[in-house]
């Protein structure tokens, strides 16, 4: 009886509903009908700059500096109408497709969507939440990067905690290579959304950019009050949302298994294919087409749940949309999941501790690699759920997990078969990252890029060169304090380094003989960064040029010491040469780069501008 | 009798709490620039405020007026080095980081070591050296916060009369302490001092004070006297006036820098030490005056 009652009284409420959005959509049809005769009310066009810039997961400038960050971004521009390559600007950490190049690299995941280009990425608060009308980018040198603009329907500056985040796509292209680096005001057409936003994001790909992109401002132009198109138009079902289809496919999952075996030759010749093909077809899947598949019929549901077709599984695609909820649908299907890139997901409330660790549970046992960058739902018990399902964990990447708190890094230590592990821009201590080199002995690649909080990089150097022979990359990019002494004992024990940043480590001084003394410690090197470095002079890269043939990457912007003559000779003694940046070496202008570009055509030789 | 203090006690309270009740509202700086360079080489066209060598800045935030005067070591043109790079270049940074809110009023000195520290953090190589001057106004509190490092200064005039000013810095005569950033193998040659060794001071200013923040070149060619009588034309505390005023001190300390004559107080000071030089002291000079105002929007 009851049952019967609520079950009136929801189809009453249903109707109720349903009638009433029909009757809101009359009458706002009619307004518009109305509103074309009568005259409009005048909705005034609010214009703003970005107030903060909130969170972004890679820059080029230090940590506590203002030179070259994202946090240039905000405010009015310092640099447009200019172009040109100036400290004022936000410029992220890299460019074209040296870095993919790189060894250190991870290889791409499979079944990554077409569309999905995005590489980095900025978000911005701004003062008030409008119905944006149009979105103006300013890039002052080498534009182009911008993929995508999103906008959001929280509000950053409210204390409520985020309910209901909803991002909305206003914009996305494919990334563009722009022949000049003159600066120039992007602003794309954008789609017009049905909530109003004070925070936007903006996706970056410089892949295609002959140098890094720098941005001066973001200019959100939109109205206050919801304009009649918006209101107007039809609520848009997401059906690439993962967790609604998930949902109804563990709904249809009992009858289908009921009744599905009496039809079984439904499917005409297609499943005579063998199982291996079937699975390899649909190996070309993007995840939410496969989910959609797994919809269809029994057939494909079996095949498209089989685990095989989750050994490797990038979420970061969908980051906008992932919850607890989706990796709980995910996790029964990735019990023999390998690599796992989570990058960018779960903020502002998207995942908890209880899901993530649920999943890690379910699937982590043959996890071998692990992408977290910028996931700020991450916490120190996270880390220790890491270290405990994850026994084989070869990779992690934390990169620009820079609200995550320090004393949860020394659970990294407990992975003991790590061979990759990137913690730029995290919070990592001293005693951590020793704990980390003590028992991480068969690391492989590291990045401790512009971490401020370690105290001494001359002992974490001794502590590498003591215990991880097998180093082939390491990224020191703007650490503070690593000397000669440090560098010497670090050149010393790692031989098998191939890749070294030492980009922007003011104490190296090149008078002591520590870059010579690299060079002929080194010679499989590849890869050498010392950009603004003031003291590298001609007797290095001539030690360089003698020691170092394999030589690909070279960047020793910022140096007055370094005549053409050495150049010409490293660039014959280093066939394999491929990027050497010269940017602001005094002693070079543009026509020695034009000669030098002219006789060895296969190095793209940097010379960046300031006007 | 008891009575009669306690009655006084309470008047005087309440005229004092009167005085601190009209102080509630919020100073602001009234500023203009005025200078020269010491040689006409108009052909460099600089952006933003340089004169010569020097270089200045006057910037607002929402709780303070600042600003500050830089002089280019000239020395370093001898090494191939624009001297006025330097300078001009840490003018326009403490600019920004005060644009950008990145201070607290009360410590200039924090101004001048960010400042200092984005320079190391640009891509160019930069050399060179400067003295340097920082003033800022909190506008709440009406605390002059200043820092000076080397020979530049500031003077706060009030009634007429000199009632606050900077300490002149030097490790030498005509050697004053100075920011530089060396070339790589000269930087125990180079002159180099801390951001930390600037002198700080605070003072309490009220409503018509007059603020002058020059560089050597000023001070070394007028003696305080000079430079009062100027700032005695001041009558209006418009920004038009406060031109006029700086204009006016900026050219007769470039006449007189000229002046062969002239027994300037450079001369004197270089004849206290035992040189025998008259004249006047040919300089960048660079005038910033400022007046007290109440903050208007």
């Amino acid at each position: 009886m009851l049952t019967l009652m609520s079950m009136f009284y929801y189809i009453c409420l249903r109707r109720r509903s349903r009638s009433g959005t029909r009757g809101e959509a009359l009458t706002s049809r009619r307004a518009v009908e109305s509103g074309q005769r009568a005259v409009l009310p005048v909705s005034v066009e609010v214009e703003q700059y970005a107030k903060e810039v909130l969170d972004f997961s890679s820059h080029y400038g230090s940590e506590n500096s203002m030179s070259y960050t994202m946090w240039n971004l905000a405010g009015v521009p310092n640099v447009y109408p200019s172009s040109g390559d100036f400290t004022q600007t936000a410029v992220f950490r890299a460019y074209g497709k040296w870095w993919e190049q790189c060894a250190s690299a991870p290889p791409p995941f499979r079944r990554t969507p077409k569309g999905f280009h995005s590489q980095d990425y900025i978000e911005l608060g701004f003062e008030e939440p409008v119905y944006p009308t149009a979105v103006d980018v300013l890039e002052t040198y080498y534009p182009g990067a911008i993929v995508q603009i999103m906008a959001c329907s929280h509000n950053p500056f409210s204390q409520n905690p985020p309910t209901d985040v909803r991002w909305e796509v206003l914009w996305s292209g494919e990334p563009t290579k722009v022949l000049t680096p003159q600066a120039r005001q992007f602003s794309p057409n954008i789609k017009h959304i049905n909530f109003p936003t004070n925070l936007l994001r903006i996706e970056v790909n410089s892949s295609l950019l002959d140098y890094y992109t720098e941005l001066d401002a973001v200019i959100l132009r939109g109205v206050k009050e919801r304009p009649m198109l918006a209101r107007y138009k039809m609520p848009i079902i997401d059906i690439n949302d993962l967790s609604d289809s998930e949902e109804e496919l563990s709904d249809l999952g009992g009858p289908f298994r009921q009744g599905g075996e009496a039809k079984r030759t439904g499917n005409g010749y297609f499943d005579k294919l063998p199982y291996e093909l079937i699975q390899l077809i649909l190996s070309h899947l993007t995840l939410p087409d496969l989910c959609r598949l797994a919809q269809s019929c029994k057939l494909l549901h079996q095949h498209c749940c089989d685990p095989l077709q989750y050994t490797q599984l990038s979420l970061q695609p969908y980051w906008g949309r992932l919850t607890d909820v989706s990796l709980g649908h995910l996790q029964s299907r990735c019990t023999l999941l390998q690599r796992l890139n989570l990058s960018w997901i779960g903020n502002r409330g998207a995942l908890t501790l209880t899901g993530f660790s649920s999943f890690m549970k379910a699937c982590g046992q043959s996890l071998g690699s692990l992408e977290l960058s910028c996931c700020h739902f991450l916490n120190e018990p996270c880390l220790e759920v890491i270290s405990q399902t994850c026994p084989g964990l070869q990779e992690l990447n934390l990169s620009s997990c820079d609200r995550l708190q320090p004393q949860a890094f020394t659970h990294i230590s407990k992975l003991t078969r790590l061979r990759r592990l990137v913690l730029y821009r995290t919070k990592i201590e001293q005693t951590a990252i020793l704990s980390v080199l003590t028992f991480c002995t068969e690391l492989r690649h590291l990045n401790l890029g512009s971490c401020v909080r370690i105290d001494d990089y001359d002992v974490v150097a001794s502590m590498l060169a003591a215990r991880c022979y097998s180093l082939r990359s390491l990224d020191l990019w703007r650490c503070r304090n690593l000397t000669d002494r440090g560098l010497a004992e670090l050149v010393t024990g790692c031989r098998m380094l191939e890749e070294l940043d030492l980009g922007w480590c003011p104490t190296l001084q090149s008078s002591t003989g520590c870059f010579q003394h690299l060079a002929r410690n080194l010679p499989r090197l590849r890869k050498l960064f010392l950009t603004a470095n003031r003291t590298v002079c001609d007797s290095d890269v001539e030690e360089l040029a003698a020691s170092c043939p394999s030589l690909q990457h070279l960047d020793i912007l910022g140096t007055r010491l370094v005549s053409p003559a050495s150049l010409k000779k490293l660039l014959q003694a280093c066939p394999r040469l491929l990027l050497l940046d010269l940017s602001f070496c005094s002693q070079i202008d543009m026509r020695v780069v034009q000669e030098l570009s002219g006789l060895f055509p296969n190095v793209a030789i940097k010379k960046s501008f300031t006007q | 009798m008891l009575s009669v203090l306690s009655y006084g006690r309470l008047v005087a309270r309440a005229v004092l709490g009167g005085l601190s009740q009209a102080d509630t509202r919020d100073y602001s700086l009234i500023s203009a620039s005025y200078g020269f360079g010491k040689d006409f080489r108009k052909g460099i066209l600089k952006k933003g405020m340089c004169y010569g060598d020097d270089a200045c800045f006057i910037a607002h935030n929402k709780n303070a007026d600042v600003l500050g005067v830089a002089d280019g070591v000239g020395g370093w043109r001898d090494y191939g080095v624009d001297p006025s790079q330097f300078s001009a270049t840490l003018m326009r940074t403490c600019e920004r980081l005060v644009k950008e809110g990145r201070f607290t009023p009360s410590s200039p000195v924090g101004i001048l070591t960010s400042g200092y520290f984005e320079l190391l953090q640009n891509k160019v190589p930069l050399l060179g050296s400067s003295t340097a001057c920082i003033v800022v106004l909190d506008r709440r509190s009406h605390r002059l916060h200043t820092c000076n490092l080397g020979d530049s200064g500031f003077l706060v005039v009030r009634g007429g009369e000199v009632v606050h000013r900077s300490d002149e810095q030097q490790h030498y005569f005509n050697t004053p302490f100075q920011l530089s950033i060396a070339p790589p193998g000269a930087e125990g040659v180079v002159l180099s001092d801390s951001p930390e060794a600037a002198d700080s001071s605070s003072f309490d200013v009220q409503l018509g004070d007059i603020i002058l923040t020059a560089t050597d070149g000023l001070f070394d060619n007028m003696p305080d006297y000079m430079i009062l009588q100027e700032l005695k034309k001041l009558k209006a505390t418009n920004y038009d006036s406060v031109l006029q005023t700086a204009q006016s001190i900026a050219k007769q300390a470039h006449d007189l820098a000229y002046d062969p004559n002239y027994m300037s107080p450079f001369a004197q000071f270089a004849c206290d030490n035992g040189l025998n030089v008259r004249g006047g002291k040919p300089d960048d000079i660079t005038v910033l005056l400022s007046v007290v105002a109440e903050y208007t929007d």
